[in-house]
């Protein structure tokens, strides 16, 4: 897999790198883009794709090896964990959106904005993506 | 620890109580204690005059400290041996090349100097910045000379790189092809890198560690993610912040005095902390960090 489009990083964010990379495979692997077996760059090629130190890729592949999403093979680059098969179902996928929206749902509050308006806002913003 | 990088017994760095003066000035360094380890890449982080490069100097044994200790790989920072000296790449922050020599004269002779000299990476850097070789230094532009004196550092594998605003005069592409540059350095050798800079978003991505220069001090050093994850805003009376405080078993890190007995406070939560429902906290990005403790 080509390391410069395995992920992307943000600077600036209060979200660490290494939370990043593991909140992106996370929805990668859930969405079925990547599946059971395929081969994740290695730290190595990661950290210089993305000039990132490489302490801070091997820390999200270790937390993501705990979680049971990736997989180590001595000797060979990680993969993606046997169970991992295909696309989760839709109601656990949308689960992972939940943390992002209950953030945004805190700053609609603050803003004291109407319900309907905040989700009129999403929705524009989902349509304007898919098309 | 991944296998990139075994636990290290000497630090390549070790400041001990460093204080300095200029003459008749107040002290610029006071009481600094640092110490760098290998395959650290550390972020050094001050405002304008606070010190930061007076510190990089003292650091290399450029400058005489008024008290306490440098140490470099375990000897006087003053009194390095050749082969300590060796091992060891300073990029100034201000170019100190001889403005005469041409690029190729230059790195002639500095390799006289060096018993290691990775002549493959000098050429493919040499082309890879596009810089020319048989121009006089003089006419070369800000951000070649910026390259040049990278490549020079970077020449003799060092084990201690030392960078006083190295990107200060390079293009974006120029600065993300540098930072590749780092990180091959941490990955090849387990170098240890200590840099300067004000482009914050360069040190997110390479700095592992990052260091608060305040008051002739570290103020504070710690792994980013970890100061990204653990430091909160958090704004009330000055009696429900000590409560708070108490509470979290926070570290306060800074206090701003607001109207009305309000302050706001900048804290250190324990690792792996929960906040109790119903207390605002702010998180905090590298800007904010940066703006906060410095």
């Amino acid at each position: 897999m080509d390391p410069t489009h395995f992920v992307q990083i943000n600077t600036g964010s209060p979200e660490p790198i290494y939370r990043q990379l593991i909140e992106q495979v996370k929805r990668r692997v859930a969405a079925g883009q990547l599946q059971a077996g395929d081969e994740i760059p290695s730290v190595r090629e990661l950290a210089q794709a993305l000039a990132v130190h490489p302490m801070t890729i091997s820390k999200a592949y270790s937390m993501l090896e705990m979680e049971g999403v990736l997989e180590r093979r001595r000797g060979l680059s990680m993969v993606v964990a046997a169970q991992h098969q295909g696309a989760q179902p839709t109601a656990d996928r949308v689960e992972l959106l939940r943390p992002t929206l209950e953030k945004a749902a805190a700053e609609a509050r603050e803003l004291a904005l109407p319900a309907a308006q905040a989700l009129q806002l999403f929705k524009t913003i989902l349509e304007e993506a898919s098309r | 620890m991944s296998p990139h990088f075994p636990p290290a017994s000497t630090p390549s760095a070790d400041i001990r109580g460093l204080s300095l003066h200029y003459p008749q000035g107040p002290a610029v360094l006071d009481g600094l204690d640092w110490q760098l380890l290998p395959g650290q890449v550390v972020g050094l982080l001050g405002r304008n005059g606070a010190g930061k490069t007076t510190l990089l100097e003292a650091l290399l044994g450029l400058r005489e400290p008024s008290s306490g200790q440098v140490q470099l790989f375990g000897q006087p920072a003053q009194q390095l041996d050749d082969a300590t000296r060796a091992r060891i790449g300073y990029v100034p922050q201000h170019s100190d090349l001889f403005e005469s020599f041409s690029p190729a004269q230059l790195l002639a002779y500095f390799r006289s100097f060096y018993p290691r000299w990775n002549e493959t990476k000098v050429e493919g850097l040499m082309s890879r910045w596009d810089i020319d070789r048989d121009k006089p230094i003089r006419k070369l532009s800000g951000g070649q000379k910026q390259r040049l004196s990278i490549i020079r550092a970077l020449a003799h594998e060092p084990d201690l790189l030392v960078l006083d605003e190295p990107v200060a005069s390079l293009d974006p592409a120029g600065r993300r092809d540098f930072l590749r540059e780092l990180v091959g350095e941490v990955l090849d050798r387990g170098a240890t890198v200590v840099f300067s800079t004000h482009i914050l978003s360069d040190l997110e991505r390479v700095a592992f560690n990052i260091a608060f220069l305040s008051q002739g001090r570290i103020a504070l050093q710690a792994p980013l993610d970890e100061l990204l994850e653990q430091v909160r805003a958090f704004t009330g009376s000055v009696t429900e912040m000590a409560a708070l405080m108490a509470r979290l078993g926070a570290q306060p890190l800074k206090r701003i005095p607001l109207e009305a007995g309000r302050e706001r406070v900048l804290a250190r939560l324990p690792a792996h902390a929960e906040l109790p429902a119903g207390v605002a906290a702010d998180r905090l990005n590298l800007d904010d960090l940066f703006t906060e403790l410095t």
